[in-house]
């Protein structure tokens, strides 16, 4: 289980540095190749880059889809809790489990779509327009990503059942200095705790 | 003081009544359609998306759990077709704008960075009336637009300069007013997140609306500004000594390092020497190279933590987008914005009334969901009416982010609100209080920014960036 979660975090930062490093190259690569510089230029012009574009758009694409997996474990995804955090913690228990329950049926059903999706273009011979990578391998992610986040889903609400405590996302931390915020202080886009019946 | 109580939080004697609000609203729409009543559909989407969001479910599942519900109880549309959507909605190369806007901004968002910042503006302005009062309201501008979140900014600017201001004999209301709302700030300044995400919610240009961005963030920076300037002469609060040039100078040369990436994205998109989207990744390696190599105030072994916290925060609001796609896709095919448009017209509703129902609409989401996602819902709604009625879609993009920043201020949801409580250790309560006179000037701002066209269009137009009106 540790290996999943490394997995998961090493995968979306690698994900998100590389984007980054991608249109760097290709922006400065572009540049570069509009100097006349003897040698250099005609090997620049020899690199074709236009498909950076469409793999920084696949690469975010994963990025989203395991992040948003990720996301479920660190309690970041925000939802409008200004009713139940009103209600006796007995009651907002029931909402929330429901609140989780949901997202993973959500994601079960949009990963089966996905999975079904996946099986129907890989009997194809679709490809992507500048890559040319198999379509079915770019869109891999929505099954695998999808069934990854109902899984967290449901092991939040496995945890929250037995513990009455959620994953508690920090709204502002601020590098070079201290945490000023108590994390029991959730403005109503979290759902609160319930443990030991009081927030 | 426990932290919950100002939150108020339900407790065991707490009205049990409210928990059936949302069955109703998901009930009502699914019981009439199956005992035959005809009902329009648009009814049916609201109420099971009002119900689904209540029970405090992501915001992004109860978008595209309506769809699929929708899909599922009320048409025989095969939920393949649009779930198709979930799968390509997405794939734009101008919605990858806002991970490399949100790495960028974390890379910078740093006490070190937050110093810099408030050394030079108290430098500048800290001699007139409201001494580091004022200087929070243009620290907060320079490093919320750098750092694009404004919780981090209340935070960053807030924990530095408020402990400062008590001690030099301010009443910690007034600082507290002060860098809550001034925090806000980095929504309406370039390179801003909720402004792509506009942009991408109603195919506007995302050059133009940074623009655009620029007369009313800085008109609303002085506004505040002078809210505090005026009650700070009026109470005769503790000035700074004058700043000599030279210091001016050398606090200048520490910060231009971090003001120079809003210099870099806009630059960069106003020459066309870089798409948005090019402009926001170079940005983020600017700001990398600027926070590991000049600044030195990060080492690089916490640049993979950077990069976790920028790929957590950018695959949740990518998360919304796909679902809010979806969602505004069932909208268009079921016509919904058209119905509105037409009813609005048939109402007699002209400009001005449609844009006082926008913003009293807008600001009453406010009050319970975050800036990106109110955008995200409410844009493709309100926008074909407006275009409709002739409204400016720059203009239109502008009226909405400074509705936003109004809403981060306020309870229940006001990020800023509460990050400020617990830095100040005051109530939520007394926090609403503290921050009124600003509030109130960023309202009566908003009435300006609402049916004064110009203070928005006029400098992209004058650029060159948006067609002639």
């Amino acid at each position: 289980m540790k290996f999943l979660d490394h997995l998961e975090e090493w995968l979306i930062s690698f994900l998100m540095g590389a984007a980054t490093l991608l249109i760097f190259v290709a922006v400065v690569h572009r540049y570069l190749a509009g100097f006349a510089i003897p040698g250099l230029q005609d090997a620049l012009l020899k690199i074709d880059l236009t498909w950076s574009q469409e793999l920084c758009i696949y690469l975010f694409v994963w990025m989203a889809k395991f992040g948003a997996a990720y996301g479920v474990r660190t309690g970041i995804h925000v939802g409008v809790d200004v009713m139940i955090n009103r209600l006796p913690p007995d009651t907002r228990k029931l909402y929330v489990l429901f609140g989780l329950l949901a997202g993973a049926t959500f994601t079960a059903i949009v990963g089966t779509l996905g999975a079904t999706f996946v099986w129907d273009i890989a009997h194809t011979s679709s490809v992507s327009p500048d890559l040319e990578l198999p379509k079915w391998i770019v869109y891999l992610c929505i099954p695998v990503g999808s069934y990854l986040m109902c899984f967290r889903f449901l092991q939040v609400a496995w945890s929250f059942a037995h513990t009455g405590e959620l994953p508690k996302h920090d709204v502002a931390h601020v590098e070079g200095i201290e945490d000023v915020i108590p994390y029991d202080i959730v403005p109503d886009l979290h759902p609160a705790a319930v443990k030991g019946g009081k927030p | 003081m426990s932290a919950a109580a100002p939150l108020g939080f339900g407790t065991v004697d707490s009205p049990r009544w409210p928990a059936l609000i949302p069955i109703v609203l998901i009930a009502i729409p699914i019981v009439l359609k199956l005992a035959g009543v005809p009902i329009a559909n648009a009814w049916i989407i609201f109420a099971l998306l009002f119900g689904l969001m209540l029970t405090g479910m992501p915001i992004s599942i109860s978008l595209g759990l309506t769809v699929l519900t929708f899909l599922f109880f009320m048409t025989k549309v095969p939920i393949e077709s649009v779930a198709l959507k979930l799968f390509t909605g997405i794939e734009k190369f101008e919605i990858m704008a806002i991970p490399f806007f949100i790495l960028a901004g974390n890379f910078l968002t740093h006490g070190g960075v937050a110093k810099r910042m408030i050394n030079f503006a108290s430098a500048m302005v800290g001699h007139w009336h409201g001494g580091l009062g004022l200087a929070g309201v243009m620290a907060c501008a320079l490093f919320a637009a750098v750092s694009g979140s404004s919780p981090a900014t209340v935070v960053a600017i807030g924990s530095i300069i408020l402990p400062a201001m008590v001690k030099q004999g301010f009443p910690a209301r007034f600082g507290a007013g002060v860098i809550t709302t001034s925090g806000a700030l980095g929504i309406l300044i370039p390179p801003s997140i909720v402004m792509v995400m506009y942009a991408v919610a109603t195919n506007t240009s995302v050059g133009a609306l940074f623009i655009a961005g620029i007369v009313p963030g800085l008109a609303l920076a002085m506004c505040l500004g002078l809210t505090t300037w005026w009650r700070a002469r009026k109470n005769n609060y503790p000035r700074q000594p004058v700043a000599s040039w030279g210091e001016r100078w050398r606090t200048f040369r520490e910060s231009i390092w971090g003001l120079l990436l809003i210099i870099v994205v806009i630059g960069g998109i106003y020459t066309g020497i870089f798409t948005p989207t090019e402009a926001a990744a170079m940005s983020a390696v600017y700001a990398f190279f600027v926070a590991i190599f000049v600044y030195k105030d990060m080492p690089l072994s916490k640049v993979p933590k950077v990069l976790l916290d920028s790929a957590n925060m950018s695959a949740m609001l990518l998360y919304i987008i796909t679902n809010a796609v979806m969602f505004s896709y069932l909208m268009t095919s079921e016509q919904i914005p058209q119905e509105l448009a037409a009813w609005m017209l048939e109402m007699g509703l002209g400009p001005i009334a449609f844009l006082l129902f926008v913003n009293i609409v807008l600001l009453l989401a406010g009050n319970v969901m975050e800036p990106s996602s109110i955008v995200l819902i409410m844009a493709p709604i309100l926008f074909p009416v407006a275009m409709k009625l002739g409204i400016d879609p720059v203009h239109f993009g502008i009226i909405m982010v400074v509705n936003m920043e109004v809403g981060m201020c306020h309870p229940p949801v006001g990020l800023n609100l509460y990050v400020a409580s617990g830095i100040t250790k005051m109530g939520i309560t007394e926090l609403t209080i503290a921050v009124w006179p600003w509030l109130l000037t960023m309202l009566v701002f908003l009435v300006v920014v609402t049916y004064w066209p110009p203070l928005s269009i006029w400098l992209p137009r004058t650029l060159g960036m948006m067609g002639p009106g």
